[in-house]
């Protein structure tokens, strides 16, 4: 009877970890946020955030040294003498860049950081997937928040005066950066998933919708200027360059739009679904795809190179100087350095 | 093969529910989960009379006499208990077997519920993937509207009363007392102290709703509300098939326990 006893209970206990696992975030929840200052890569991936010399790959330090229920993926935001990154546990950390020691937190929120904070002056904005915009002083004290109607996984981008916020909830919101108010909103017909691009001289923001389109909205008023259907599913950011939105979708199609009507430049197969925002450089532009490769073109459409990794990629390649600082999910290794034409330059271990 | 035999049909088909009942996803969960305990209704019917037969075999002289005679010999006793088995007519595997099967279809249906909670961008891409275009719009369907009641059902469930510096987590309460008492109300009373599968059916009695209470404390509250949901219909089966004991939870009802209980027996003799 003991041993039914010991049976029963070792059952329970092997059930609820199965089925509390399934529930928990696990390595797949998100990708590695990464971001740099130029010497310095910091990265965010499940229990640490790390700063890692761009130089060697080196560790400077982790936060939080030891592994606890915290997870991060967001990337963290370097802003003056602070280092913002939020966790999985609706905790926003203001961390020491130099040494990962933590300043302040911001615990006020009621769910995850999946979204980067934007800087703006001295005024933080943290999206949160709580529907909440929290605008934040330097020091991490409340100035204002602004509820939209559903989670808040992208983020804002501003001009200095205007924040302008893509929500779960299909509408694109324009707030006062000051007053916390809000200024027009609009609704854009489907969930945003990434960061909307802003074009401050010509007044345009450029957002894809889980509804298959790609938008360009007017910053002065939220009017619609054009906008553009596609047969397959977009999971990415639209990338801003020379008059030019880079973009691929998940069919494995990459495009070339003009920015000023939505006409369609080039478009090249590349057979792999595209996940994240293209990074452009002087000459080429690098799409990140899902099956883990970097794919090269020059800026006319042209196949320069492609690479593969072990794992997936969900957001572009971070350009620092000469170099490429690629952050891989659900991989043995989460971050890695390659030269621009996808050499491995160095490859992050974080210590034990 | 897992995920298109199994996880994308229960995804649509929770999310057509969720579409058809005004977008309310706790309204589809408590419907989908009715849908697959009727689904799999004529299992359960089987799982109960295979135990029955089991039990009621426990009372058999012949069995009574093999236990005896090789309780020393487990070869022998397992040869024995066979033979018998065959002599009766009774599957031994009759009551686990429907189990088995409808193991996979909870845990299905589970994943699927985990899956339509989608509460991270990667989570979003992968149900996004099950969704039948020509069944289901994502455009309209995704964020999916995940607040019912008081509760984030993509979240763990605290009711926060005004005053309280904490949130009380109703429904971990509920979901204890429903397991308990659907734990009770279908324990049939042995009359034989040494009966094994008695005391490890109130062991699991005992064991079960701690364990679902600790899983609705820490997983999603849509899926509490699942526990919760599984629990009342399987009650309601039960009492349907006469398969209930309301003297196991109220024994006062145990006063006039002949006609309760004989009630029971005559349907599964049929």
């Amino acid at each position: 009877m003991k041993n039914t006893k010991i049976l029963l209970i070792g059952l329970f206990v092997l059930g609820a970890l199965l089925l509390a696992s399934c529930g928990a975030p696990l390595s797949g929840s998100s990708w590695p946020g990464v971001s740099s200052n130029g010497d310095t890569v910091y990265v965010a991936y499940m229990q640490h955030v790390y700063a890692v010399r761009a130089a060697d790959g080196s560790m400077i330090w982790r936060f939080p040294e030891k592994a606890g229920r915290q997870m991060f993926f967001a990337a963290p935001v370097l802003a003056d003498d602070q280092l913002l990154v939020g966790d999985y546990e609706n905790v926003l950390h203001s961390l020491d860049p130099n040494n990962g020691v933590e300043k302040w937190i911001f615990t006020q929120a009621q769910a995850d950081w999946i979204a980067s904070p934007l800087v703006v002056g001295d005024v933080i904005l943290a999206p949160n997937a709580d529907h909440f915009l929290y605008a934040l002083s330097q020091n991490g004290t409340l100035l204002w928040k602004f509820e939209t109607g559903r989670a808040l996984w992208s983020q804002p981008v501003s001009d200095g005066e205007v924040v302008y916020q893509a929500s779960m909830d299909h509408n694109v919101y324009a707030i006062n950066l000051r007053t916390g108010q809000k200024i027009w909103s609009l609704d854009v017909g489907g969930a945003v998933i990434y960061s909307p691009t802003l074009d401050t001289e010509e007044g345009t923001l450029f957002l894809t919708t889980l509804a298959r389109n790609l938008m360009a909205v007017n910053t002065q008023d939220g009017s619609i200027r054009w906008q553009r259907k596609f047969e397959s599913g977009l999971w990415t950011q639209p990338a801003l360059h020379d008059g030019r939105l880079y973009m691929g979708d998940l069919q494995g199609t990459v495009y070339a739009i003009s920015a000023k009507d939505g006409a369609e430049l080039w478009t090249q197969k590349v057979d792999q679904p595209v996940t994240g925002k293209a990074t452009v450089l002087d000459n080429s532009v690098i799409f990140p795809t899902e099956d883990g490769s970097l794919i090269a073109l020059t800026l006319e459409g042209e196949r320069l190179w492609s690479r593969t990794f072990e794992g997936k990629l969900y957001t572009g390649p971070v350009a620092i100087g000469d170099r490429l600082a690629v952050g891989i999910a659900g991989g043995k290794e989460f971050l890695k350095m390659v030269s621009l034409d996808g050499q491995d330059l160095w490859t992050f271990v974080p210590p034990k | 093969m897992w995920d298109a035999l199994i996880i994308t049909p229960f995804i649509n088909t929770l999310l057509f529910i969720y579409n058809i009942v005004g977008q309310n996803f706790g309204i589809a969960i408590i419907l989908f989960t009715l849908l697959i305990r009727l689904i799999t209704h004529p299992l359960m019917v089987k799982q109960i009379k295979g135990a029955q037969a089991m039990q009621e075999l426990q009372k058999n002289e012949k069995w009574i006499k093999i236990q005896e005679k090789y309780k020393g010999d487990r070869e022998k006793l397992a040869q024995e208990q066979m033979a018998l088995y065959k002599e009766l007519g009774i599957n031994p595997f009759a009551s686990c077997l429907p189990t088995l099967i409808q193991l996979p279809i909870i845990f299905g249906l589970y994943q699927a519920i985990i899956s339509a909670l989608a509460s991270t961008p990667l989570d979003l891409l992968r149900l996004i993937r099950h969704i039948y275009p020509g069944l289901l719009q994502v455009e309209s369907l995704i964020p999916l509207n995940s607040r019912f009641l008081w509760m984030d059902l993509g979240q763990p469930e605290r009711l926060f009363i005004p005053g309280l510096s904490f949130g009380i987590p109703v429904l971990v309460v509920v979901v204890v007392i429903t397991t308990y008492v659907q734990g009770k109300l279908i324990a049939t009373p042995s009359a034989n102290p040494k009966d094994q599968t008695a005391a490890m059916s109130n062991m699991m009695n005992l064991y079960m709703p701690i364990f679902m209470g600790y899983l609705a404390y820490t997983l999603a509250s849509g899926l509490a509300l699942y526990f919760v949901a599984s629990n009342l219909i399987g009650i309601l089966q039960y009492a349907m098939l006469g398969k209930v004991n309301w003297g196991n939870v109220f024994p006062f009802l145990n006063k006039q326990p002949a006609a309760a209980s004989s009630s029971g027996k005559k349907s599964y003799s049929k």
